[in-house]
């Protein structure tokens, strides 16, 4: 039998030194290739579980490696692709001790839905032929027989809503550009992927490019466009280079250029590198921004279904949703309405990072409960402590408290709940995260990523931010949560763009859930998390302390002395970093009222 | 035509009219501040906001860029609208806090003061006014597009300092108005245009019998010829003349035409 070995090559795993693992497989069955009939070794894109990557997995076994050092190729060679053996000390563990074998028994990928990341990890994104075997462009080759409004209904059929941000329908999106008789229209891919922790489109465009470039072809089939682009944020370099060399060699095949497969149809992708902020993701600025112009927001009373780029019909859509295409149009619609809830179907991306055991990049049915996409597939907390909070769609959604961890995920209660699907990225925040200093956090990011063009959204975030500060710093003052509440009412209202309507997100859902900790922080000076260092100081308990003195070894300031012997006590050189509380697994260190206020 | 209702009043208009136009010709007052008639619009100060009914949902748009497209009824003074205009002027008075104009709308509207320290700046609120009028009448209109096509091309998405005579610089909670670098301009022609439309009067001109001050530099006056009229300063006439393709004449209108009226007599030989 032949095997493949597939080598995670996506972005973290590369981090973890996987192309020298890649290296040194290649290198083990060329030596062990006499009395083999293996095998080759496939970089592929992220297979999601970054945190213990490099992730390598042996096929048709469906044997999966963990945390894979260059010197256990040879006996990966030797023992699975020869022998047939698994090798334990590589394997996945269980919470309960057991070793898991294949990737499905794991929890983390046992309750995931791969439609989007069909691919990623799986084929050698730099191959189109690899595309190919794996049914790619088969979709293509479909809806070039199909009429454009049969293409559009299967859209429309699905139900699937656009992934990037504010979950518009994406069928009736491509209606209205096909019912329009002007032309030029233009097709665009918007990979400005720009929240901080956030790399689900990177890793798509990264770990299986043709798939976009299928979804873009069949859209631009769908509503008569013979020209597309692809916006690609500025610091994903290897997802540039992969979008490119895609490109070429879908031209080579004749799936783009003069004529498609042989048709009289045309269609031209280029790739336009962004310039690198954040309001860009924004489509009349990413639009704007393409033209050549200032990468700013404009005012949307016309649809840019209408009037998008260059004034012409234009349909954006992100990543992730033209990755959905192929498989809709191949499936058909119904099949893809099937999976997810009614009004948000088939599955979504999510990156999830934060205070979660094993972070990464995972693909689940649209409807899945919060605690299960954290405690299941997440495998929970480190160290044990308490979930406290969860940030779903970038710098500018709202955080979830506990008490609403088992609402479904999804486009509608998210925004019900005060923050958003946006495009996939989920912060896990535990105990020892102060929610007004979250919100201050992210209001200090926003300032410098708005365009400064409304009034709103550039006054409101500096004024917001300015009170947060007060209230982190002990200056918080009576009035000053109503004040927060009316400055983002405002916002929401009134900014130009999503940007600005966002903003307040964060801090407007910390108040509607942690209102006392804010109050807290304002009536007591005091900061329940013990994170704003203005407000705590941190003191030794010495009936749990064990004296073994770890916390000795992080403080940055040795602040942590211990006297004649005894227990460690804290000096007044402490400088209120919380690392000793972090470090200690006794729970002895703890956050009490204090500090500089 | 289409028939909408603006605070309950019946008014009639075209289809893509804006709002705005559409309420002042009907004697509804809308307060605005970074709307110019003459200017494309931008949509930046917000104060402009009314509420849209529109097939039973409502809302908040700004007036001076909204198209009216269909049958709606509008609102401008709901509770909510002014809720949000004092808050608008509110914020804007602290980004401008020695503004007049800015602290009489305040008080006319009832706009609360905020516990929030002031920028430390003037009376400028941003509103892009002086960058558009520069754009389209004064000497940005073409240093600045030729500039920006090609920064952009360099993959930059925002204007530098230096992209034109005056631009919008920085972006977020720092932005301003400013000359490249802060330093007089090489291409202002001292027209005045960016100063004449500034709602706030944040731009200073000073002038003598024979020059003006503007943006930290001097330009000299030119007269006519003829008559010594004031023509608008020296480089005004000339980069005028160029954009028109031909030498200066210094000469105002009404002698240019009468020489070409001499000259025409003289041509006929009436002289
Ligand atoms: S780490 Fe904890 S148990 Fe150990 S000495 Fe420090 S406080 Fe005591
Ligand atoms: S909080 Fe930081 S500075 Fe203070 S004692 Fe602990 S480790 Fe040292
Ligand atoms: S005075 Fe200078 S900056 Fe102002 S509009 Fe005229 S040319 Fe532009
Ligand atoms: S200087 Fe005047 S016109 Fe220019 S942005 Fe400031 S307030 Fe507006
Ligand atoms: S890069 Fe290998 S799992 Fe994400
Ligand atoms: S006048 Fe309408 S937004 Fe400024």
């Amino acid at each position: 039998m032949t095997r493949t070995i597939l080598v995670c090559c996506g972005t973290g795993c590369r981090a973890n030194g996987s192309m020298d693992v890649s290296l040194a497989l290649t290198a083990a069955v060329a030596a062990a290739a006499a009395d083999a009939n293996v095998c080759c070794v496939t970089e592929t894109g992220c297979s999601g579980l970054c945190e213990l990557g490099p992730l390598v997995r042996i096929m048709p076994d469906d044997i999966m490696y963990y945390r894979v050092r260059p010197f256990d190729a040879h006996e990966i060679i030797q023992k699975t692709v020869l022998a047939g053996e698994p090798i334990e000390r590589l394997l996945f563990k269980d919470s309960s001790g057991n070793h898991v074998l294949h990737q499905a028994d794991n929890p983390f990928y046992g309750h995931q839905k791969k439609i989007a990341l069909r691919n990623v990890g799986i084929i050698d994104s730099r191959s189109i032929d690899e595309y190919i075997a794996h049914g790619g462009y088969s979709a293509l080759a479909r809806a070039l027989e199909m009429t454009s409004d049969e293409i559009i209904r299967e859209v429309e059929e699905s139900g699937i809503r656009g992934r990037g941000g504010a979950g518009f329908p994406t069928g009736r999106k491509w209606r209205s550009a096909a019912v329009l008789e002007s032309s030029p229209k233009y097709v665009i891919c918007n990979g400005d992927e720009g929240d901080p922790g956030a790399f689900m489109d990177g890793s798509i465009m990264d770990g299986d490019p043709h798939s976009v470039l299928e979804g873009m072809m069949i859209g631009a089939l769908a509503i008569g466009a013979e020209e597309g682009f692809l916006y690609i944020r500025d610091e994903y370099i290897q997802a540039v280079k992969s979008m490119k060399k895609a490109i070429r060699a879908a031209e080579k095949r004749g799936l783009l250029g003069e004529s498609i497969l042989g048709t009289n149809r045309k269609l031209y992708f280029s790739v336009v590198r962004g310039g690198g902020a954040f309001v860009c993701g924004e489509s009349t600025a990413l639009m704007s921004s393409i033209e050549g112009n200032v990468g700013e927001p404009r005012a949307k009373y016309i649809h840019s279904v209408e009037k998008g780029l260059w004034g012409c019909p234009t349909v954006i859509n992100n990543v992730e949703t033209w990755t959905n295409i192929p498989f809709i149009i191949n499936a058909g619609g119904k099949k893809f309405a099937e999976i997810g809830t009614e009004g948000s179907t088939g599955t979504k991306v999510f990156a999830l990072v934060g205070k979660v055991k094993y972070t990464g990049l995972v693909e689940v049915p649209m409807g899945i409960t919060l605690r299960k996409l954290i405690f299941e597939i997440g495998g929970g907390i480190p160290n044990n402590r308490k979930f406290k909070a969860v940030q779903t769609g970038g710098p500018s959604g709202g955080c979830i408290p506990a008490s609403l961890l088992d609402i479904p995920v999804d486009f509608d209660t998210l925004k019900e709940y005060g923050t958003m699907m946006g495009s996939g990225g989920m912060i896990v925040m535990d105990d020892h995260s102060c929610m007004v200093e979250f919100a201050r956090y992210y209001v200090n990011f926003l300032c410098g990523e708005s365009c400064g063009k409304c009034t709103p959204c550039r006054e409101g975030l500096r004024h917001m931010q300015s009170i947060l500060t007060n209230i982190c710093s002990g200056y918080g003052r009576e009035g000053d949560i109503e004040l927060l509440e009316m400055i983002g009412s405002t916002m929401i209202d009134c900014s130009l763009c999503a940007l600005g309507s966002s903003a307040p997100n964060p801090v407007l859902t910390t108040i509607r859930y942690f209102r006392d900790e804010y109050e807290a922080h304002i009536r007591e000076h005091r900061c329940p998390a013990g994170v704003c260092k203005a407000l705590t100081a941190f003191s030794v308990n010495h009936a749990t302390c064990k004296g073994c003195m770890a916390c000795n070894a992080v403080c940055p300031t040795r602040a942590i002395v211990r006297l004649n012997g005894g227990f460690p006590i804290i000096t007044k050189s402490c400088d209120g970093c919380g690392s000793c509380r972090d470090v200690c697994r006794f729970n002895a260190i703890e956050a009490v009222k204090g500090g500089r206020v | 035509m289409i028939q909408i209702t603006i605070d309950g009043i019946p008014c009639t208009c075209k289809k893509g009219e804006k709002l705005l136009a559409v309420a002042r010709r009907n004697n509804i007052f809308i307060p605005t501040l970074c709307h110019h008639d003459g200017l494309p619009g931008m949509g930046s100060c917000r104060l402009c906001v009314v509420e849209v009914t529109e097939s039973g949902r409502t809302k908040v748009v700004v007036s001076c860029l909204y198209p009216v497209r269909g049958e709606i009824e509008v609102v401008t003074n709901s509770e909510r609208i002014l809720a949000h205009r004092k808050m608008i002027l509110a914020l804007l008075r602290k980004r401008a806090p020695k503004s007049d104009v800015i602290a009489h709308m305040c008080e006319a509207f009832g706009a609360p003061d905020l516990p929030v320290a002031s920028f430390d700046g003037g009376k400028c609120i941003l509103c892009g006014l002086c960058v558009r009028a520069c754009d389209l009448i004064g000497a940005g209109s073409v240093a600045t597009r030729t500039l920006l096509k090609k920064l952009a091309g360099q993959g930059c998405a925002y204007p530098v300092a230096g992209a034109g005579v005056i631009a919008m610089v920085n972006r977020g909670t720092t932005k301003s108005v400013s000359t490249p670098y802060d330093e007089p301009s090489e291409i202002c022609i001292g027209c005045g245009g960016c100063a004449n439309v500034c709602p706030t009067g944040e731009i200073t001109v000073t002038e003598t019998d024979d020059g003006r001050t503007i943006w930290g530099k001097e330009f000299k006056f030119a007269f006519c010829k003829e008559c010594g009229e004031l023509l608008g300063t020296d480089k005004e006439v000339r980069y005028a003349a160029q954009r028109g393709g031909r030498d200066p004449d210094f000469l105002c209108p009404a002698c240019r035409q009468k020489r070409s009226a001499d000259a025409m007599a003289d041509a006929f030989g009436r002289r």
